[in-house]
C-alpha cells in the first residue's frame, strides 16, 4: 500500500522541527568527522579508483581506460594464484576459527576447573600483534630447532619433521593455523558471551528431558548461538580476504607464491617491483574492494534472513 | 656618525649571514643502524664536515633497510625527504623518475675507484656515490674442511665433480655443507646458480640472460640449473633454508651448527673479526667450482654496496654534496677498510690491516682474486618487475629448497623475464 502524503498540519509540523532544528550547531559538531572521513576515507577511495585507470610515475600519469583491469583479469596468473589462496584461506579460516573458538568457550561453560585461567591464556594470542605472532611461529616452525619438529622427533616421528612454511604444500596450511591460534581466542569470548545469556530454564528443560551433553550442546545450545556464530563466521571471513601483515612476517608470499595474498599481492605491485606504477595495484585494490563489498553484501542478506529465535 | 652607521650595517649583515648560516642542517638518511662500526664511521664523517662549515650541522637518522626505503619512497613522491640517503643500486627506480640529482659536476671524482662511479652511471649522468664495495665469495671453515681431510687446489678452485663430492662428504660426515638462508632477502638462495650462470655463459651473453634477450631454455642455462639441481639433491641447502633469515645465517656458518660454507659478499668477512666466534672457526676463501663447459671459469660477481644520492629538491645540494665528499677522501678510505673491515670504493693505495687474523685473510682473499673477472652487479640489483619478483621466488627459493623442476623453473623465468 502506498504511503500516504502528509496532511497539511503534519507538513507544518516537519516544517516547524526543520526551523526548529540548530543547523549550526550540528555542523559545528559533524565538521571535524565528516572532514575527517573525506580526507582519510572517501578522498583516497575514491582517487585509488581513478588512479586504476592511470599508468602513473612520479614523471607524470597516462590514461590507458580499462587496460590493468583487462591485464589482471585475463594476464596476471599471480593474482589468479593469489585469489584462490586468499578465497581458501577465507573459507577454511572462519570454519577452524569459529569452530576452535566454539569448542573452547564450550570447555569453560561447561565448568572445568581453572576456567578463568584458560580463558586468559587462550584469549592471550589476542593481545600479541601479528607481526609478533608471525615470528613467534617463524621459531615454532623452524626445522632445526622449533617446537614442532623437535616434538615430532622426541615421539619418534622424525621423518615428519619438515620446513612447514618452506614446502609449497604445507605453507599456506601452516600460516592459517597460526592466524587461528591468534583469532580463536577472540571467538572463545565472544561465544561465551553468547552462552551465558542463554535462558537458563530453556537448558534446564533439556536436561530434565535426560538430554545428554552432546546431544544438549548439538539440538539446543548450538541453535541457540547459531546467530553469534554466524556473524563471527562473516566478521572472520572480510578479515581473511584482507589478511596482510602475519603473511608479509611469515612468509611474504612465498614459497613459488603459495601463500600469497591478495594483499600482500597488492602490497608488491605498489612497493616491490622498482617501478612506482601506483596505477596497476590501484587497479588489483579496487577490484578486489569490489569482490569484498558484493561479498559483504551477500553474507549480510543471508544473516539478515534468518529467522529471529524466539524463546 | 657616517662611518659608524657603515661599520654597523656590515657587522649587522655579518651578523644576519652568520645567524642564516646557522640555521642550515643537512638531514641525511641512513641505512645500517644497527652496524655499529659503521654508524660511528659515517658519524665522524659529518663532525669532521661540520668542523669544516662552521654554521652548517649533520643531522643522520639512523634506519633499518625495509623501514629506509619504505619512508623514502613516501616522502620523495611527496617531493620532500632528507637532503642525502642512503642508496643501493637494486633501487634504480629513484633515478628514472628524477629523484636524484646527477653528480657529475658536484662530486671530486678522482678519488672514487672508476668502475664504481660506472655502476652509478646513466646515459653519462652519475647519481650516487659509492663507498662500499664487495665480490662475491666462497668462504669455508678452515677446520670443518680438514675434518673432511679436503685439500684445496693452489688456485683455490675445484672442479663442479669435485665440489658436488666435496657436498656428499660433507653431508655423509653429518656436516651441513652451506649456511645460507633467503628467509628475508630476495637474492642469498640465487648466489650459487648466478655464479655458475655466469661461468658458464661469459659476461656478455650472461647480461643478455638478465636483460631478457637469451631464453632460460638455452641448453648452457639448462646445464647450469641441472648441476645446481645436484647440488641440491646431494644436500647442499640447510632445510631451514627457505626461513632462515641473513642475520641467522652467520652464526649458522660460524657456530651453530657450524657449516662447512658459506656463499656471501666479502662483506660478510668483517663478521668474524668483530664477533665472538669459536676458536674452531677459522675463515677461508675458496673459488666457486670451475664448470666443465664454463666459458668464464675466472668470472665472478663484484658489486657497489652502500652508496649515498642527493636528493633533486634538495636546497643545499652543493653542501650535502661536500658532505657527501667528506666521505669519500683517501683518509676517510683507509679508515672504512680498517674500522668497518670491508672493500672501500674510494681509492686509498695499499692498507696493511693492524689485526693478523685479518691480515691473514685479506691476504688468502686477495689469492681467491687472482685473475679474477668480474661481472659489475648481482641479478637482484639489476631486474625489475615481474621478473625481479619471479628470480626472487624461484631461483632464490624455490630451486635451492627443491620446489620447482628445471623445465618448470625455465617455463616460469621465461614467462616473466624472456623479452627478444
Amino acid at each position: 500500500m502506498p504511503a500516504e502524503a502528509p496532511e497539511p498540519r503534519q507538513w507544518r509540523q516537519i516544517l516547524d522541527r526543520v526551523a526548529s532544528t540548530p543547523w549550526i550547531e550540528f555542523s559545528v559538531f559533524l565538521f571535524p568527522a565528516v572532514l575527517f572521513y573525506m580526507v582519510f576515507t572517501a578522498y583516497p577511495v575514491a582517487r585509488t579508483f581513478i588512479n586504476s585507470f592511470f599508468v602513473i610515475t612520479p614523471l607524470g600519469s597516462e590514461y590507458i581506460g580499462f587496460e590493468n583491469y583487462r591485464e589482471i583479469i585475463f594476464e596476471d596468473w599471480v593474482f589468479w594464484k593469489a585469489v584462490g589462496n586468499t578465497l581458501i584461506w577465507s573459507i577454511v579460516g572462519p570454519i577452524v576459527d569459529v569452530g576452535l573458538g566454539l569448542i573452547l568457550a564450550l570447555v569453560i561453560y561447561s565448568g572445568v576447573r581453572l576456567g578463568a585461567f584458560y580463558r586468559f591464556v587462550w584469549f592471550a594470542p589476542v593481545l600479541i600483534s601479528n607481526v609478533v605472532a608471525g615470528i613467534l611461529w617463524l621459531w615454532i616452525y623452524n626445522y632445526d630447532w622449533g617446537v614442532l619438529n623437535s616434538a615430532l622427533r622426541a615421539v619418534g616421528l622424525g621423518d615428519w619433521a619438515m620446513s612447514w612454511l618452506g614446502n609449497t604444500s604445507t605453507a599456506l596450511g601452516a600460516v592459517i593455523a597460526a592466524h587461528s591460534w591468534k583469532w580463536a581466542g577472540f571467538d572463545m569470548v565472544v561465544c561465551l558471551a553468547a552462552l551465558y545469556a542463554l535462558p537458563r530454564e530453556v537448558l534446564d528443560a533439556s536436561e530434565l528431558d535426560n538430554c545428554g551433553w552432546f546431544a544438549k550442546t548439538y539440538f539446543v545450545i548450538i541453535p541457540m548461538i547459531k546467530r553469534t556464530l554466524l556473524n563471527l563466521t562473516i566478521l572472520a571471513f572480510i578479515g581473511r580476504m584482507k589478511i596482510f601483515d602475519l603473511v608479509w612476517v611469515m612468509t611474504t608470499g612465498g614459497p613459488l607464491w603459495s601463500t600469497e595474498t591478495v594483499s600482500t599481492y597488492v602490497y608488491k605491485r605498489a612497493f616491490n617491483w622498482s617501478t612506482f606504477d601506483l596505477g596497476y595495484p590501484s587497479a588489483l585494490g579496487s577490484l578486489w574492494s569490489l569482490v569484498i563489498i558484493v561479498v559483504v553484501i551477500l553474507l549480510t542478506r543471508i544473516v539478515s534472513s534468518k529467522e529471529r529465535l524466539e524463546y | 656618525m657616517r662611518g659608524t652607521a657603515s661599520v654597523l650595517a656590515v657587522a649587522g649583515a655579518l651578523t644576519a649571514g652568520a645567524a642564516h648560516a646557522e640555521d642550515i642542517t643537512l638531514t641525511v638518511w641512513s641505512h645500517e643502524a644497527d652496524s655499529k662500526s659503521k654508524v660511528a664511521w659515517r658519524e665522524l664523517a659529518a663532525r669532521n664536515f661540520e668542523e669544516a662549515h662552521p654554521g652548517v650541522k649533520v643531522k643522520i637518522t639512523w634506519y633499518q633497510k625495509e623501514p629506509l626505503f619504505s619512508a623514502l619512497n613516501t616522502a620523495l613522491r611527496a617531493g620532500q625527504g632528507p637532503d642525502a640517503f642512503y642508496i643501493e643500486r637494486d633501487r634504480v627506480e629513484y633515478i628514472t623518475n628524477g629523484f636524484v640529482t646527477p653528480l657529475n659536476d658536484l662530486i671530486n671524482w678522482s678519488s672514487i675507484k672508476p668502475w664504481t662511479k660506472d655502476v652509478w652511471t646513466i646515459d653519462g649522468k652519475t647519481y650516487a656515490v659509492p663507498q662500499e664495495v664487495w665480490t662475491l665469495e666462497n668462504f669455508f671453515n678452515e677446520t670443518r674442511m680438514a675434518e673432511l681431510g679436503i685439500t684445496l687446489p693452489d688456485n683455490k678452485q675445484l672442479s663442479q665433480t669435485e665440489y658436488l663430492e666435496l657436498v656428499k662428504k660433507s653431508v655423509a660426515a653429518g656436516i651441513s655443507p652451506l649456511a645460507a638462508g633467503a628467509g628475508d632477502r630476495p637474492y642469498p638462495g640465487a648466489y650459487m646458480t648466478q655464479e655458475l650462470l655466469l661461468k658458464r655463459l661469459g659476461v656478455d651473453d650472461y647480461r643478455a640472460l638478465l636483460d631478457g634477450k637469451i631464453s632460460y631454455t638455452d641448453p648452457r642455462v639448462i646445464e647450469v640449473l641441472g648441476y645446481v639441481h645436484q647440488l641440491v639433491e646431494a644436500g647442499f641447502y640447510p632445510k631451514s633454508f627457505t626461513t632462515m633469515t641473513l642475520a641467522e645465517t652467520w652464526p649458522y656458518f660460524e657456530a651453530n651448527p657450524a657449516a662447512l660454507m658459506l656463499i656471501m659478499g666479502s662483506f660478510y668477512a668483517g663478521h668474524p673479526f668483530t664477533s665472538d666466534v669459536p676458536d674452531s672457526f677459522k675463515l677461508g676463501v675458496m673459488k666457486i667450482p670451475a664448470l666443465d663447459n664454463g666459458v668464464c671459469n675466472e668470472c665472478k660477481t663484484a658489486a657497489v654496496g652502500a652508496s649515498f644520492a642527493i636528493n633533486s629538491n634538495s636546497e643545499h645540494k652543493e653542501l650535502v654534496a661536500d658532505f657527501l665528499n667528506e666521505m669519500a677522501t683517501p683518509e676517510m678510505g683507509a679508515r672504512w677498510v680498517k674500522t668497518v673491515l670491508l672493500g672501500t670504493a674510494v681509492e686509498t693505495g695499499p692498507i696493511e690491516s693492524d689485526n693478523p687474523k685479518m691480515k691473514a685473510y685479506l691476504d688468502e682473499y686477495n689469492e681467491a682474486n687472482q685473475g679474477a673477472k668480474y661481472f659489475i652487479g648481482a641479478p637482484h640489483q639489476y631486474l625489475t618487475g615481474s621478473c625481479k619478483e619471479a628470480w626472487a621466488q624461484i631461483i632464490n627459493v624455490a630451486l635451492p629448497a627443491n620446489l620447482i623442476s628445471i623445465e618448470d623453473t625455465a617455463a616460469r623465468l621465461d614467462q616473466a623475464c624472456y623479452r627478444p
